[in-house]
């Protein structure tokens, strides 16, 4: 069963047209990976499923669980359970990293008609999760993001993945600036997260992440198109002979 | 966010412009040297102090109103102007106290009995020209700590007032400074003996209430060697159209090894969007350090529609410390120019700056400080970061310090930006789910934190709470 | 005359007692609009106006004639252009036109008393060198330079002083340009005042045009006084990218004083400032960057930095935004302190003397802004402008005096370069 349909999406950043009627269907539960060179709309893909300022949509049509989510603000689409792991997580001066993620939780429990959480009980959890996490007990109380390393950064995101419950989960670019024990840590992170009703749409360049999150199915995407779906068995191929070997795009 | 939005976030409805309804006893408008002798007269003072004021009336007379603020307002006819107002029944003691006043700052979160004295702070609260309610004072005068009106001190403590009134802010020190040393009506004295810690927050409440009138108080605040206080002042007044006059004095005195905290509270009656009503702000705050002593100012000014303020530091004794942390909000039509003044004198003095200006809708914001080192204060430091944040395009922000060093061993260091919410941060928070405004209020609150630190518990509560409803409207 | 007599006069009054044109009417009421320069102007407070507007000075009226073919550059004397090369075209304009609204008094003032505006148009060279020679003690002289570029050009502009023998004189001079759309010019000031040399306020107006280019660099060194102002309008994509470098010695008082407007959106300024402040010298930093609502998408950053080398040294800084719309991007910052302790004990934890120590790291403070000229004699000279001064030599002295010296100095510096 599908649960996030992208159909013929066209969509420019700026003047320059990007993504050139794009279809992927993401199915419930599933692994997937998305693949291709440099410039080829991988991250303009996962800024359009969130909503982005920077994205001029042009054409075409997102359906999650079968209703368009185009018209929605983008924390609609948040609540509505996307999330998107930034490449570039942006830091925050003064807001304190539990503030902020006590209010998206709660925000997200609102929407799902349950109780807030008060500030003891969010610690609590926060803190239980922080800690499989291996991140430092200071990451809570310290200013959203703000002097953070890449690691510590990715590490953010995935804590705040795991507390907000979402279903359809992008992960742009996650493995970027880790080290082997940062990325061994953040993959038992996703996979944790894992239990066959979470969706996963793992949008990289290499396929270093794969070997940690492995994938149902892999999507090539070259010029702002799917130009080929097949199985985990492209990786071996893609890794061999590169993105030049699988077809050009129609 | 679409401007309608955005302007409908940031135009917080004023909420404490009710007027409380009490039987005032108020001079017809105008002033002259008739005017000054009723005030005189009606707070009992001795001849000497009328003498005083007097004297700074003629001076004032001379004087020009200062222009090079960076501000616009139509010119203030101080003819109009009622210079005295209270409320009929002079309260004695608390049980005395009109209900209808007491019910006014409970309205306003300031309840003068259980809540504050559960927290453990001393009030005085201060209705258009008069000091309605000192709580404590029995507590306080058992360690030899004076809290009162400055009426009162007039009357008992003569010398005190003589000595030190005056002593930091001459009375033609300017144009507003000269005003409010001939029509001052009413005011808190804090002194504190040596070696001595005020037991508890000391907290001054001031409320214009009546019509056409100006209020004019006058603090000072003596911290004797050794000693430290905390002392925060909080400000309210009725919407009305038509433009109210706040020209207040402060005055504090650190001596050797003594440590003032300064905290306000400023949420005057901003006006409309239109400029229409809202107080004139024009308030000469200094004070003085001596040997190893430390005055720290801490602001959040909110509210009226024009504000003239540079709280500052003379930092004379060698060792001395100033500091200065600032929020100043402008939305609607209000335009602020306030800063600081830090002037090192004495060797190794420091002082930090630390100032947020927020300007939304059609607010304009201005910082103007002046950092001055002078030529025998060797070695001393200097720190200032102003910030400003701009929400829409129709306001305006402004950074002007003035930054001048007599001293090859000091250091003067400035750092300022100014920028929009970035549209990132904005984004960031709204991917995880949390609504456009909440996003930017957590922003926003994000970019005073630093300051919002410095005030005391309580108060930082009550900031981030007035903060919220300037720029936030009807998000709760 | 005295400038003094101006105080309090009716612009028609001006100009009936300085015997001025009626075309200088407008210029004059700019003047009088604005508050008389003195102690209290933020400007001048430390021009020391009293001296300069109540001593009795002889006017000089330059009177244009013949120009000289010159091999390389524009030589003005005493406000006249004497020789100046072929690919400079050169026009005198009787009729001022003075830009309105420049925030200096001075500006309007030096529009003024001048007669007739020096209009420089380089149409077939890409160097520009002017030489500004005065010659007469105890003179008042005012003249106005206009220079003009055409779109799409480059234009290099150097500007040097000789002044020795003006002792006690003041001159109002400045320069007006307009950088057309496209255009890049590039403007190097090099000037060393003495102590005995003539007080110069120069007042600078220049309008950049959509994409055009306009980077200053000026270089105010030694003991004299002297002021500069610019006021500076950017256009649509324009850029203004300004450079100060100060070193003042003895009783010297150096003021850059600037305001740039951003008009145009994505418009960009940046500006840095550098003081180095010897003996009893003062220096003052006075510059505001106005982001007008018409400019979104502006970038806008200042940075002043002062070091005060003796304890009679003083640095007065006021860097400013004035901002009014909120899509852009402004920053400034201000220090003033000595040199980095932690440098200098590296330094002389290597062996090295502590004067000499010192030597390096002002010389290295200087140097970053020395460095950014790209064309190499215009660089080496500056360097030994810096140097005459700083190690005390009377480089400066022999360069005026001594003609081999000065062609030797010069004569790399071809107009083609």
């Amino acid at each position: 069963m599908s649960i996030l349909e992208i159909k013929n999406i066209k969509a420019n950043i700026g003047e320059k047209n990007i993504l050139k009627g794009l279809n992927l269907s993401l199915e419930k539960g599933k692994v997937h990976a998305i693949m291709g060179p440099n410039g080829a709309g991988k991250s303009t893909l996962s800024k359009t499923i969130v909503g982005h300022y920077d994205v001029d949509v042009t054409g075409g049509d997102i359906l999650l669980r079968g209703e368009s989510i185009l018209e929605m603000e983008p924390e609609e689409r948040a609540l509505e359970g996307i999330f998107l792991s930034f490449q570039h997580p942006v830091e925050i001066p003064g807001v304190s990293n539990a503030y902020f993620l006590r209010t998206a939780v709660n925000a997200k429990r609102v929407h799902e008609g349950k109780e807030e959480l008060n500030a003891a009980e969010f610690l609590r959890e926060m803190k239980k999760t922080a800690e499989t996490l291996g991140m430092k007990p200071e990451m809570i109380s310290r200013s959203l993001n703000e002097g953070f390393s890449g690691g510590e950064k990715k590490r953010n995101e995935i804590l705040q993945m795991q507390m907000l419950h979402p279903d359809v989960i992008l992960l742009d670019e996650i493995d970027s600036g880790l080290d082997i024990d940062a990325l061994r840590a953040v993959s038992e992170g996703i996979n944790a997260m894992k239990d066959g009703e979470r969706t996963f749409l793992v949008i990289t360049h290499y396929s270093r992440i794969l070997d940690y999150i492995e994938p149902d199915y892999i999507h090539v995407l070259k010029d702002g198109q799917i130009v080929h779906t097949g199985g985990p068995e492209l990786v071996a191929q893609l890794e061999e002979k590169g993105y030049e070997s699988i077809g050009a795009a129609g | 966010m679409a401007q309608e939005e955005l302007n409908q976030a940031v135009s917080g409805e004023y909420t404490l412009g009710f007027e409380i309804d009490i039987e005032q006893d108020t001079v017809p408008p105008g002033l002259d040297e008739g005017v000054i002798a009723f005030i005189s007269r009606k707070k009992d003072e001795p001849q000497w102090m009328l003498d005083l004021r007097l004297k700074a009336f003629a001076k004032w007379q001379q004087m020009e109103e200062p222009h090079w603020g960076h501000l616009d307002y139509t010119p203030i006819d101080y003819q109009s102007i009622s210079y005295f107002s209270a409320p009929k029944q002079a309260p004695e003691s608390l049980d005395e106290v009109d209900p209808k006043i007491l019910e006014a700052y409970s309205k306003l979160g300031i309840p003068l009995e259980e809540q504050k004295q559960l927290q453990g702070i001393a009030v005085d609260a201060v209705v258009d020209s008069v000091s309605v309610k000192t709580t404590f004072s029995k507590e306080l005068e058992a360690k030899g700590i004076i809290f009162c009106s400055i009426s009162e001190a007039i009357r008992d403590y003569p010398e005190l007032i003589q000595k030190y009134m005056f002593s930091v802010v001459p009375m033609t020190d300017n144009y507003f400074a000269a005003l409010n040393s001939a029509v001052f009506t009413d005011g808190t004295f804090v002194y504190i003996p040596p070696n001595t810690r005020c037991p508890m927050e000391l907290s001054t409440y001031f409320r214009i209430n009546a019509l056409n009138t100006g209020q004019f108080e006058r603090t000072l605040i003596v911290a004797d060697t050794g000693s430290y206080v905390s002392y925060n002042e909080g400000c309210s007044a009725p919407t009305r159209d038509e433009n109210q006059l706040h020209a207040a004095v402060v005055e504090l005195i650190a001596m050797d090894d003594a440590e003032i905290k300064y905290s306000t509270i400023q949420n005057w009656y901003p006006g409309d969007e239109n400029g229409k009503g809202g107080i004139y702000n024009f308030v000469t705050k200094r004070g003085i350090c001596e040997t190893n002593a430390k005055i720290s100012w801490t602001q959040v000014e909110t509210g009226s529609a024009i504000t003239w303020k540079y709280p500052s530091c003379i930092l004379k004794g060698d060792n001395s410390v100033g500091e200065f942390y600032s929020v100043a909000v402008t939305t609607l039509a209000q335009q602020a120019d306030t800063g600081t003044k830090m002037i090192h004198l004495g060797k190794n003095t420091s002082s930090t700056i630390i100032s947020k200006g927020i300007s939304a809708m059609k607010g304009q914001n201005t910082y103007r400080g002046l950092v001055k080192i002078g030529a025998h204060a060797e070695g001393a430091r200097n720190y200032s970061e102003c910030d400003s944040l701009l929400i829409g395009d129709r306001c305006g922000a402004h950074t002007f310090p003035y930054l001048e060093s007599k001293d090859p061993h000091g250091q003067v260091e400035h750092e300022a930006t100014t920028s929009k919410i970035s549209d990132e941060q904005l984004f960031y928070l709204r991917q995880r789910g949390i609504g456009e405004e909440d996003a930017v209020s957590m922003i926003v609150h994000g970019f005073c934190k630093d300051v919002f630190t410095q005030l005391p518990m309580e108060y930082a509560v009550e900031a981030k709470a007035l903060l919220e409803l300037t720029l936030e409207g009807s998000v709760g | 005359m005295k400038l003094a007599t101006l105080r309090d006069r009716t612009p028609e009054l001006i100009a009936g007692e300085w015997g001025l044109h009626p075309d200088r009417i407008p210029a004059l009421e700019a003047f009088c609009a604005l508050p008389f320069p003195d102690k209290k102007s933020e400007t001048y407070r430390y021009a020391d106006t009293q001296e300069i507007f109540d001593t009795e000075r002889t006017r000089i009226i330059p009177q244009q004639g013949e120009v000289a073919p010159d091999p390389r550059r524009v030589v003005i004397v005493d406000g006249v252009v004497v020789s100046a090369p072929d690919g400079v075209a050169i026009a005198f304009e009787e009729t001022d036109a003075a830009t309105k609204g420049h925030f200096d008094p001075l500006y309007s003032l030096s529009h003024a008393l001048s007669a007739p505006t020096i209009v420089l148009h380089p149409t077939e060279v890409d160097t520009l060198e002017i030489q500004h020679r005065y010659t007469q003690p105890d003179a008042l002289l005012a003249y106005r330079i206009r220079i003009e570029t055409t779109a799409n050009t480059s234009v290099q502009v150097y500007e040097s002083f000789f002044d020795a023998q003006a002792t006690g004189s003041v001159i109002l001079y400045g320069i007006d340009v307009r950088v057309a759309r496209d255009a890049t010019l590039r403007w190097i000031k090099n000037q060393t005042l003495g102590s005995t040399h003539s007080r110069v306020f120069a007042s600078h107006y220049a309008d950049v045009g959509e994409n055009g280019t306009l980077d200053l660099s000026t270089y105010d060194f030694g003991s004299g006084q002297g002021l500069a102002t610019l006021e500076v309008v950017l256009d649509a994509h324009a850029i203004s990218s300004l450079h100060h470098l100060v070193y003042a010695t003895e009783q010297a008082r150096r003021g850059t004083v600037s305001r740039v407007i951003h008009r145009g959106h994505h418009s960009h300024s940046d500006q840095v400032a550098k003081n180095i402040l010897r003996h009893d010298a003062r220096g003052i930093f006075d510059a505001l960057i106005k982001v007008e609502h018409s400019a979104p998408k502006t970038i806008a950053h200042q940075n002043n930095q002062a070091v005060l080398l003796d304890e009679g040294a003083y640095m007065a800084s006021k860097p400013q935004l004035e901002i009014y719309i909120d899509d852009l991007e402004a920053s400034h910052g201000s220090t003033t302190g000595q040199l980095d302790p932690k440098a200098l004990f590296y330094l002389r934890s290597r062996g090295i003397g502590e004067e000499e120590a010192k030597k390096m790291l002002i010389l290295a403070f200087a140097n970053t802004l020395i460095d950014r000229i790209e064309d190499k004699v215009l660089r080496e000279w500056i360097h030994q402008s810096f140097e005459a001064v700083y190690y005390g030599q009377s480089h400066v002295a022999c360069l005026e005096t001594c003609h081999g010296c000065e062609e030797n100095a010069l004569g790399a510096f071809s107009v083609n370069s």
